[in-house]
């Protein structure tokens, strides 16, 4: 047997991947990170709404989801209930988050592991999207309009109805990378030279938010975490693994649960359900946006002082976990835990993480590949 | 410095190195959509962007023509990405993100094509083939603790500190892109568990601070656009920071600047005040003690900015902001809450926040406030 050490980047930050192989075929994985920040460590003792402000900066890339979670996370804590003008639009920011995040993942980290592709027309759809972005929170990557209580923007009914034509626009726009009936010419281009039935893993899953269409199918009580040998914390739910993120939680949508029946929790259905969660995104705020009643409040001031809360949302790569003790306005202790914590945790050979499970049994040479389509966050890890 | 025949000079030579692009600049504009004429007008906003007379705009046109001569390697250390992230979504239409792919990127983890080994040999071959000549970025603290084991990058287990000092060596130009490798950043926040600094810390060469969290992509490309046409540093500040970007407070210019003047301050978030556009100064606003553009240039295309969106500015293009501007939803001048780390706290803020212009904005705010009947 041979082990040999690969370095997977381009996938914001960076990952170590050891291969225990038998010829080509990967008998084992281990999986290291190797940078560490300390974020928690330095929310201690500060007012609790510093949190919103330092948060977003635990990841460039779904920093917006962790700016939600932590208004969300000190809500719980404190009791507070927000209009429901600010969760609609909390919701469309979050939305909108997901979206620019899938398609830069497939665009820029996932196709140029196997083929070159003129990327600049997705940074232009993401560029787009961020735009919308703006409009409500002011600016993108990383603002704080939304703090514990609701947000702080006060959207016009004209720019309510902008956002919502910018929205359609999108939409419409999106149909030429995936189409609502599920056909995308460049998944078909990247499956060329690829096997659709690799990669596949553990076939567990789990959902803890329950934010835009998502539903939990667990409870945040029984996640618990679990040091490793390199800078990275294993997350299990009851001591067992399971697979978070967009195929976890849109598998009963009937067109994605085809493909899965079909090709079970292989790359394939993985990528698939990825792009075309972007479509019930749209779908969904579209819908969402209607609701809106703008003579609402933006902002109700929270009025106690002490608090507890946990809390999970659906980030763009999975269920986000938010902890918080307030004591006295202050931050006693704060924990996160991040989605690639669960899908890229480092198992041992008795169990598994879903990510060491794709990989084994398969060849070598797909191995980068398997391993970016659970996407990644080494950033988000090392917070 | 001005000396426009000189500029031209040097844009001359650099003609004569060998570009890596495929084809000529306009002739991809061109491709895009773009005329002549939106070129030379986006040449002349970056002109005054630079804070240079507008009789440069043809210059700076020919500038962004020959930027695929000049190699760029970016660095990515201890940091949340964002600072690419704004980078990726540079400005409007299209003319500054076109610029930005012909720049001859010799290496850039998340945009480039290759990976892992690949990338770590192509970096190498980088480094060495274009040796004294290279414009270094780097985004992202620098972790110190423990001889910098906190961050290790690459094949061979490099510490960042190991990684960015060895490729400072070489660079001609070194550019610290946003507030993480200016100053340290949010990992640098008390009580910096990983000794986090900013690049100008560990190395011992001049470094350009391009601070923000994160910085606009104006900033970003405005900066790199002035080293390629002048081949040297631009003016800068007391922290490093180019003074055309950073020359003026936020509160200079922002739109909610009468307000403040007339004494109309939001006390509460989600109030009239706040429906009404009022100053943000009283819900924590630190735009009076922070130097950028934010005001002037906004994000995503010209979209919105922070204040825009009902909330004060953080301060974060200001050295040890983490700690100096918290909390951030109150105002400087009341301190609510004794910091997190009081005493290295109000150090920081005695030497790099709390100017007397500082205070007397306080005081303007608290004296306005009685005055304004509607108290
Ligand atoms: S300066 Fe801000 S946006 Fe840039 S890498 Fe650091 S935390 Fe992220
Ligand atoms: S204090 Fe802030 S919101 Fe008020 S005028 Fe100054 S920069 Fe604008």
């Amino acid at each position: 047997m041979k082990i040999t050490k690969k370095i997977i980047t381009k996938i914001e930050g960076e990952a170590t991947l050891k291969l225990h192989k038998n010829q080509n075929i990967i008998e084992f994985a281990e999986i290291e990170f190797w940078q560490y920040r300390g974020i928690e460590d330095f929310l201690k003792n500060r007012h609790y709404n510093d949190a919103s402000v330092i948060n977003p900066r635990v990841c460039g890339i779904c920093g917006h989801s962790h700016l939600i979670a932590t208004a969300e996370v000190i809500e719980n804590a404190l009791k507070i209930k927000i209009t429901k003008k600010a969760k609609i639009l909390r919701e469309i920011t979050v939305g909108l988050e997901i979206i620019q995040n899938h398609i830069k993942w497939f665009y820029l980290t996932l196709f140029p592991s196997i083929k070159d592709i003129d990327y600049f027309k997705a940074l232009e759809f993401s560029r787009d999207i961020a735009k919308i972005i703006a409009l409500i929170a002011g600016q993108f990557p990383h603002n704080s309009y939304a703090i514990a209580g609701g947000i702080t923007s006060d959207l016009t009914n004209l720019e309510i109805i902008k956002i919502k034509n910018f929205l359609l626009k999108m939409f419409e726009r999106y149909q030429e990378i995936m189409n609502i009936e599920g056909y995308s010419k460049d998944l078909e281009i990247l499956f060329e030279d690829i096997p659709k039935n690799i990669g596949k893993s553990l076939n567990k899953f789990l959902v803890l938010g329950n934010n835009l269409f998502f539903r939990a199918n667990g409870e945040i009580k029984f996640v618990n975490e679990e040091k490793t040998s390199s800078f990275n914390k294993n997350a299990l739910y009851n001591d067992k693994f399971y697979e978070v993120g967009p195929l976890a939680r849109n598998l009963k949508n009937p067109l994605i649960n085809k493909i899965y029946e079909e090709h079970k929790d292989s790359v394939y259905t993985r990528i698939f359900a990825r792009l075309y969660e972007v479509n019930l995104i749209f779908e969904y705020l579209i819908k969402e946006i209607d609701k809106i009643d703008i003579n609402e409040k933006n902002f109700i001031k929270p009025r106690n002082k002490n608090g507890k809360g946990k809390i999970s949302i659906e980030a763009p790569r999975g269920s986000l976990i938010h902890e918080i003790e307030i004591e006295n306005e202050k931050i006693k202790k704060y924990n996160i835990i991040v989605p690639t914590q669960f899908n890229l945790a480092n198992g041992n050979k008795q169990n598994l993480s879903p990510a060491q499970a794709a990989l084994i049994n398969e060849d070598e040479k797909y191995a980068d590949f398997i391993f970016k389509c659970f996407d990644i966050c080494a950033i988000c890890v090392s917070h | 410095m001005l000396d426009v025949q000189k500029v031209k000079q040097r844009i001359a030579e650099l003609r004569k190195l060998p570009g890596i692009a495929s084809k000529p600049l306009s002739e991809i504009l061109e491709e895009n959509g773009f005329t002549r004429r939106d070129f030379l007008k986006w040449s002349g906003t970056m002109a005054v962007a630079l804070g240079l007379p507008a009789s440069f705009a043809p210059v700076v046109a020919e500038a962004a023509e020959v930027s695929d001569r000049l190699p760029v390697i970016w660095l990515h250390l201890a940091e949340c990405t964002g600072c690419s992230e704004s980078l990726l979504r540079t400005d409007a239409p299209t003319i500054d993100n076109l610029i930005f792919n012909y720049i001859n990127l010799e290496y850039h983890d998340t945009i480039m094509a290759a990976a892992g080994w690949q990338a770590e040999q192509n970096f190498e071959e980088a480094v060495k083939k274009f040796k004294g000549r290279y414009i270094l970025c780097v985004e992202g603290g620098v972790p110190t603790k423990d001889n910098g084991d906190f961050l290790t990058i690459g094949p061979e287990a490099e510490t960042g500190l190991e990684k960015v000092r060895r490729t400072a060596k070489d660079a001609k130009a070194i550019i610290s892109v946003g507030t993480c490798s200016s100053f340290g950043g949010i990992q640098a926040a008390y009580p910096n568990p990983t000794g986090a600094v900013g690049v100008h810390k560990v190395v011992n060469k001049q470094v350009i601070n391009v601070p923000g969290c994160p910085p606009s992509d104006r900033n970003i490309v405005g900066t790199i656009m002035y080293v390629i046409l002048f081949g040297q540093l631009p003016a800068v500040d007391n922290f490093n920071r180019p003074k055309f970007a950073y020359g003026l407070r936020i509160h200079d210019l922002c739109e909610r600047r009468g307000h403040f003047d007339a004494g109309e301050f939001v006390e509460e978030f989600g109030s009239q005040e706040a429906m009404n556009g009022f100053c943000l100064y009283k819900v924590g606003c630190k735009g009076p003690y922070t130097f950028n553009n934010c005001s002037r240039e906004r994000f995503n295309q010209h979209t919105s900015w922070p204040v825009q969106a009902g909330h004060g500015c953080i301060g974060c293009s200001e050295p040890d902001f983490w700690d100096s501007m918290a909390p951030y939803e109150e105002p400087l001048a009341n301190h609510k809450f004794e910091s997190v780390s009081a005493d290295a706290t109000a150090d920081k803020v005695g030497i790099t926040i709390l100017t007397i212009a500082g205070v007397a904005i306080a005081a303007h705010a608290a004296i306005s406030a009685i005055k304004n009947p509607k108290e």
